[in-house]
């Protein structure tokens, strides 16, 4: 362990003390002297945070965002278990079409939707064309509402194929024989698949719904090609691109570092509820 | 019932044909822009008029023009530099990752070392969100002189990824049965060559996997790159919002450089397949 424990000291550690130090200055680069001897000024920099309206709706915002991605990803990523369940022509190669989302670098995913979304991009001149019968030329990043739309749907495009994948590869795991027996006695396919399939992989579900939240929370990525972190204006900055304009663009470390320290606790909490289920190993 | 049966597999098709198309709509625009000429930039045809090479080529020259026109092509940086940073950072830390991460998941497999708290306490760091970590960082490597070197993202990389290096390491370890090292002990083997002779051959599987799983993991790295690398060690993701924020309306390089960053990520992801489908769910279902 002891590599192990100088690295993590190292490179973890050490930065977490100095966030702690930090949050309770109000240090930045510009005014020359080492943040070492900084004066501690005490909690400003956390009674700020509380009433700073940017940052409580970039945490709103990304809650929504958490709230409204997951849950689509969940029911798309099932019905499309579902659907891969049943035996058709060409499932391999379906397969591995439905996967590779996964594999694609996140900011790559944020310039292809950047892409698609722009005004003669294809959303516009092929999709809409053939739904409406003529071309619309929607601005979608112009507009606040549509522009954080693009980002949910970008993170959708990604990450759904998880969501199939863990529950696919779950509602092959589950015995054969519980599935032949029920059937045996009379089960109908929906009542194998409510009754029995589903409930046994409850806990997989669960799982893998934290985990997605957990990483949706931290979307970042897509918001910086595809908004430029956050724009029209603030409209579509989330909780990361919040903290990362305020250390890097404004170079107003304390008050980020307090900020971070907030949202470590916040998660620490929620993340420490969270787990709980990926503790019990069937051992 | 005759046209249930009809019904059904027909329905199965229809809905797993817009499944495909959804997934392959982004990539394939990309794909499709990447060939194009900046005349058909704005175009909505898929298969380009005139296909051309020059957004790959301009991405390795930018003197020459694309398609035949000077158009805004002197804004555009190669990326020969970006694409061996990528690659250096990438594998180097993938390579003390897995070096560390073994001798760690072997010591927790084995010896318990740690507790489970070590294990959680790396399994939270993965939770949490990046940025919050951005102030401190950027604090404590300007101290140490680390903002855009190699060790900096290295060393970062490698506390980061090494969750993932340990996890899966644990697991492979856990299943080879510790009486066959015990029995290269009796017949008078060193520790280290138990480990080195008898244990390491055997999780070769394992490393192989997370050794492509994490240098994935680095190589699309976004955040910690975009904040430490400035311009010596600039990774490709960097390079790639670069071309996005300030380039404007460079389409076809933009997708060209994409698609760069992508394919040699979809390769390895396949080959690794198998064992990410496995490693979901987590030993849970039986």
């Amino acid at each position: 362990m002891l590599p192990l424990q100088i690295l993590l000291n190292f490179i973890l550690i050490i930065p977490f003390a100095i966030m702690i130090f930090l949050s309770f200055t109000n240090w930045t680069p510009v005014t020359g002297v080492d943040w070492w001897r900084a004066p501690v000024v005490g909690v400003p920099n956390f009674v700020g945070a509380f009433t700073d309206q940017r940052f409580l709706w970039a945490l709103l915002r990304t809650l929504i965002f958490v709230a409204v991605v997951v849950p689509v990803e969940f029911l798309i990523g099932l019905g499309m278990a579902l659907l891969f369940m049943g035996r058709f022509y060409g499932k391999k190669v379906a397969t591995s079409i439905v996967l590779y989302p996964m594999m694609v670098p996140w900011i790559v995913v944020g310039l292809a939707f950047f892409l698609m979304f722009q005004d003669y991009g294809p959303v516009n001149m092929i999709l809409l064309k053939s739904i409406f019968g003529e071309p619309k030329l929607i601005s979608w990043f112009r507009d606040p509402a549509l522009a954080f739309g693009c980002i949910m749907i970008a993170d959708i495009w990604q990450w759904t194929p998880l969501m199939f994948l863990i529950i696919y590869s779950g509602l092959l795991a589950v015995p054969q024989r519980l599935v032949e027996a029920a059937r045996v006695l009379g089960a109908s396919s929906r009542q194998i698949l409510w009754r029995i399939s589903l409930p046994l992989i409850k806990s997989l579900i669960v799982v893998a719904l934290i985990i997605r939240g957990l990483e949706a929370f931290k979307v970042f990525d897509t918001v910086f090609i595809m908004t430029g972190a956050g724009g029209p204006g603030t409209s579509t900055e989330t909780i990361s691109a919040y903290v990362y304009k305020v250390a890097i663009q404004y170079n107003d470390l304390s008050y980020a570092a307090a900020v971070s320290l907030i949202l470590l606790i916040i998660l620490a909490i929620v993340t420490r509820l969270a787990i709980r289920p990926l503790e019990v190993k069937p051992e | 019932m005759k046209a249930r049966q009809v019904l059904g597999p027909a329905v199965r098709y229809i809905l797993v044909i817009l499944v495909c198309v959804w997934t392959l709509a982004p990539v394939v625009w990309m794909i499709s822009i990447s060939f194009k000429p900046p005349t058909e930039w704005y175009s909505p045809n898929i298969v380009p008029e005139r296909p051309i090479l020059d957004n790959y080529i301009t991405l390795f020259n930018s003197t020459i023009p694309i398609g035949g026109t000077y158009f805004m092509t002197s804004i555009t940086e190669v990326i020969t530099l970006p694409l061996f940073n990528s690659l250096i950072i990438a594998s180097l830390s993938t390579v003390f990752a897995l070096f560390i991460g073994f001798l760690a998941a072997y010591g927790v497999s084995r010896y318990r070392a740690g507790g489970t708290f070590a294990l959680f306490f790396t399994l939270l760091t993965r939770m949490l969100p990046g940025a919050t970590f951005v102030a401190p960082l950027m604090v404590y490597y300007s101290t140490l002189g680390f903002i855009d070197t190699y060790p900096g993202l290295v060393l970062l990389y490698t506390a980061v990824t090494l969750t993932y290096a340990i996890w899966i390491l644990k697991g492979f370890i856990d299943e080879i049965p510790p009486e066959w090292e015990e029995a290269a002990i009796l017949e008078g083997a060193a520790p280290w060559t138990v480990v080195s002779r008898v244990t390491l051959p055997l999780v070769r599987g394992g490393m192989l996997a997370s050794a492509l799983f994490i240098f994935i993991l680095n190589w699309t790295e976004f955040l910690f790159a975009l904040v430490i690398s400035v311009t010596q060690v600039r990774t490709l993701p960097v390079q790639i919002s670069l071309y996005a924020s300030a380039v404007g309306r460079m389409y076809g390089p933009q997708a060209a450089l994409g698609l760069v960053a992508t394919i040699p990520m979809v390769i390895l992801g396949y080959a690794i397949q198998r064992y990410l489908v496995t490693g979901f769910t987590f030993g849970r279902v039986r």
